[in-house]
């Protein structure tokens, strides 16, 4: 039970990373947005999934 | 609320005897029918919701109708569970449990409620209906609905302590450990299936076929199954932690919910007869002192 505790408590930032991540590049591309400082989309979501799912972590709260 | 002047007297406590007597005697009448109709709607229901993905990635189906679709799917996938949860379907050592367990945990998937946790954590909600602590559900008190979602929300948050993992570790069934493991495996396949579909190019579908429907959903469940019936929460003791209420968005809307007080004095009683068994009922409850508002 310990390792699945372990891996709920870095949820958010698996979840920042496995959903908000390809969601954010796949959203951009579908709106015909494109990425900022030359990046790709799938780069951007990722950047952004990450720093969302880390801060959910650290605050303990998406909201 | 009034107290009676005398508590102990003979006379009332020979009324209140009759009056519960005349209750279960009513109750009765609505006990013991296998209510097809739920276990119906709990297997048809999955399978709607399945099929919604095929129809959607197809092109068949628009994903805004999807969207729509899956979010009302989601939202009744939990009555049928609960009529499992309470044995209503088929009670243990019955020829049908199989069907009443089957219904149990398939028809919560979509809504990702595992049958187990659900149902050890129903029962502590019903023993300790709006107990501050003890009471798993009392996350969503709040003065207003606005706030009571908002509770919920906060409740929901990965730091939160979740009520229904809190309820599972204080409860002594013996099937609390596997309820766990059974929540963590549910949930994990849940979020294994999310990063997949999105990996796989599929992340607005899974956003808006499984992962918005599923929050919506939430929200309303814990909003008519929850908080309404019990609104304000502040109060305990059979007769006067439910209430029987007339919701402004009428009783199907509700989920049925405006007789929930019924559920919780009969717990046995199906979902599509508590209105009927409220009606009959009436009378004898206003007499106990049930909360009545405006049915």
């Amino acid at each position: 039970m310990s390792v699945v505790q372990k891996a709920f408590t870095w949820g958010p930032l698996w979840f920042g990373l496995g959903f908000i991540a390809p969601l954010v590049a796949q959203s951009m591309e579908a709106a015909g947005l494109s990425a900022p400082f030359g990046m790709s989309e799938i780069a951007f979501g990722l950047a952004i999934g990450a720093v969302l799912g880390a801060t959910a972590k650290r605050r303990g709260s998406w909201v | 609320m009034s107290q009676p002047l005398i508590v102990d007297s003979p006379d009332v406590a020979g009324r209140e005897q009759e009056l519960l007597l005349r209750e279960v005697e009513i109750s009765r009448k609505y006990l013991g029918r296998l209510p097809w109709e739920m276990v119906v709607w709990g297997l048809g229901n999955f399978v709607l919701w399945l099929s919604i993905w095929p129809l959607t990635f197809s092109g068949i189906l628009p994903l805004w109708a999807g969207f729509l679709l899956s979010t009302f799917c989601i939202t009744i996938s939990y009555l049928p569970s609960h009529e499992a949860q309470h044995s209503i379907i088929a009670s243990r050592g019955s020829k049908l449990r199989w069907l009443n367990e089957l219904v149990g945990h398939v028809s919560t998937i979509p809504l990702v409620l595992p049958y187990r946790l659900a149902w050890i954590t129903h029962r502590q909600h019903h023993a300790h209906t709006n107990d501050p602590v003890l009471d798993p559900d009392i996350g969503t008190r709040g003065h207003t609905w606005l706030q009571s979602v908002w509770h919920s929300l906060k409740a929901r948050q990965p730091g939160a302590d979740s009520a229904y993992s809190v309820a599972l570790e204080k409860s002594d069934d013996p099937n609390a450990e596997r309820a766990a493991l059974e929540a963590a495996a549910l949930t994990t396949s849940y979020y294994a299936i999310l990063s997949g579909l999105a990996w796989s190019g599929y992340a607005i579908e899974a956003a808006l076929l499984w992962w918005l429907p599923r929050h919506l959903s939430t929200i309303y469940i814990q909003l008519f199954l929850s908080w309404a019936p019990h609104h304000p929460q502040n109060e305990e003791g059979r007769y006067r932690d439910t209430r029987a209420w007339r919701s402004p968005i009428g009783t199907m809307a509700s989920l049925g919910m405006e007789y929930h007080l019924i559920h919780h004095l009969h717990p046995r009683i199906p979902l599509t007869q508590t209105g009927a068994a409220y009606r009959e009922m009436r009378e004898i409850l206003l007499e106990r002192g049930i909360r009545n508002d405006g049915l």
